[in-house]
């Protein structure tokens, strides 16, 4: 609970819990806005060869504007930013000789990585959830309203691959000493993990992004599929996988 | 000296740093009560050893026990000691009174009247409200021993812990470490401020090369002259 506190007041002095929302409010207004104003925006770039308005082309439901805010703003642009602001957390504490401080005392190996992962986790989960929820409304009064439950739905998958994703930047900043290399090993593999997400059953079954992709076909169908938990579960052993690398290489004093 | 119960036992503690042998089996028991001073020349391995006993760093071989409970049984182990290090690391932008409160909390401690009482004791009234970053390097070693003292482990473990600190904190440093003797504390320090440990401690310890080559109280080691004189003969006799 102490060193839950700490990582909490840490990140407050450090700013990250107020500007981080408002980046992903920003992000969560952009898609619906973005795409509302897309004809018109089209439009006043004029004189751009090749480029046809369609007046007659139908207006995008709410349900795909929400699922391209998950899949566009949040998993591209979110994803950098959450990488970029969590890197340190565990490397900027091996650098400045915290780490060392905290375990010499009477301070499990697990609690310490714990509340690094749960408190990043808890403030990630916030920013994704102002950001999402702001794109909820937007959306429903721009185009057309999501039904609540199946929004919630598709939160939760996505919550799912956002664990991953902070335990595996905090994997990286256990590993790495310099927080350049911890960004583009971390924005490399969650990028491309994104990407290939959805290209192969095969894939599918072990690449966590597969949750983001089940929250976008909640989203756009509105319905659940007996897949969707094996996502869930695979994903929570990799992140168990992650958090014993990170003890056994904290314990081997490898920092 | 102590009383005879052993608070801190060290057996063959070997320790290399690549082809670098730095810890050749060091061996060493302090008794209950007892104030060690670990003195030795730059690169001896005086640092080492405390970082081998904290856990800071791990031996390749060798024993370490601390109020008979083994390195192995980490946490119980940990409980045992309180350590400073030479460099004092914080968060810079956190006052001094609240990283205080968060370590304590760490030893499941909250005697806030006792904590109260070194915070004067050590003159820091005014300033344990500042962040840390505006705190100079004597400032930090106060705030740790203000810690160390308020959390009163079995044993202290300190590298370097007079550095930095001005004379009517070395005083309060005397005083602290004299009551929390008599109260059946031990203590382990390094210091290469050989004036100061003789006024000090109760028992020396050189460490030349990765060995122990005396362990003497400071009772008799002072009849054969200052600690200064047997300090530069035993750097150039085991040399």
């Amino acid at each position: 609970m102490a060193l839950s506190k700490k990582e909490l007041t840490q990140m407050t002095k450090e700013f990250k819990i107020v500007w981080l929302p408002i980046v992903f409010i920003l992000l969560g207004l952009t898609q619906p806005i973005v795409m509302y104003y897309m004809p018109v925006i089209l439009q006043s770039m004029g004189g751009v060869e090749g480029i046809m308005i369609d007046p007659t082309m139908a207006k995008p439901e709410g349900r795909e504007v929400l699922a391209s805010t998950l899949n566009s703003q949040f998993d591209q642009l979110g994803i950098i930013i959450l990488v970029v602001a969590l890197m340190s957390m565990i490397q900027g504490e091996k650098a400045n000789g915290m780490m060392a401080f905290i375990l010499t005392r009477p301070v499990p190996i697990l609690s310490y990585l714990n509340s690094k992962i749960v408190i990043h986790y808890l403030v990630a989960v916030i920013c994704i959830t102002l950001g999402y929820a702001v794109s909820y409304g937007y959306s429903a009064y721009l185009f057309t309203v999501v039904p609540f439950k199946e929004a919630l739905w598709a939160l939760a998958f996505y919550c799912v691959w956002l664990l991953f994703v902070i335990t595996f930047v905090a994997m990286m900043s256990t590993f790495f000493k310099s927080p350049a290399v911890i960004a583009l090993i971390s924005i490399v593999v969650l990028l491309v993990c994104r990407f290939i997400a959805g290209l192969h059953p095969f894939i599918d079954a072990v690449n966590p992004a597969s949750n983001s992709l089940s929250a976008a076909n909640i989203l756009m169908t509105g319905n659940l599929e007996v897949g969707d938990g094996i996502h869930i579960i695979v994903t929570l052993l990799l992140v168990l996988l992650m958090i014993t690398t990170m003890h056994g290489f904290i314990a081997k004093k490898k920092f | 000296m102590g009383c005879g119960e052993n608070m801190l036992l060290i057996e063959n503690l070997q320790k290399s740093y690549g082809q670098h042998e730095v810890l050749k089996g060091v061996a060493l028991k302090v008794e209950k009560g007892e104030i060690l001073g670990f003195v030795g020349g730059n690169g001896a391995g005086k640092t080492t050893t405390l970082n081998c006993i904290t856990g800071l760093v791990e031996q390749d071989c060798g024993k370490v026990m601390i109020n008979n409970v083994p390195k192995s049984q980490s946490l119980d182990y940990k409980k045992q000691f309180y350590f400073i290090p030479d460099t004092i690391h914080v968060f810079p932008n956190i006052a001094a009174y609240d990283w205080i409160h968060f370590v304590l909390s760490l030893y499941e401690k909250t005697d806030d009247a006792k904590l109260q009482s070194f915070i004067h004791v050590f003159g820091m009234e005014k300033s344990i409200n500042k962040p840390m970053g505006t705190y100079s390097y004597g400032m930090l070693h106060k705030m740790a021993l203000i810690t160390a003292f308020t959390i009163s482990p079995p044993i202290l473990i300190m590298d370097e812990p007079l550095n930095g600190l001005d004379p009517l904190a070395v005083v309060a440093f005397k005083n602290c470490l004299k009551e929390y003797s008599e109260n059946g504390g031990t203590v382990l320090f390094s210091t290469h401020l050989l004036d100061v440990a003789e006024k000090i401690c109760r028992s020396i310890c050189f460490l030349k090369d990765g060995k122990i080559v005396l362990h003497e109280s400071v009772e008799n080691l002072l009849v054969d002259g200052s600690l200064e004189t047997i300090f530069m003969e035993k750097q150039a006799n085991e040399g």
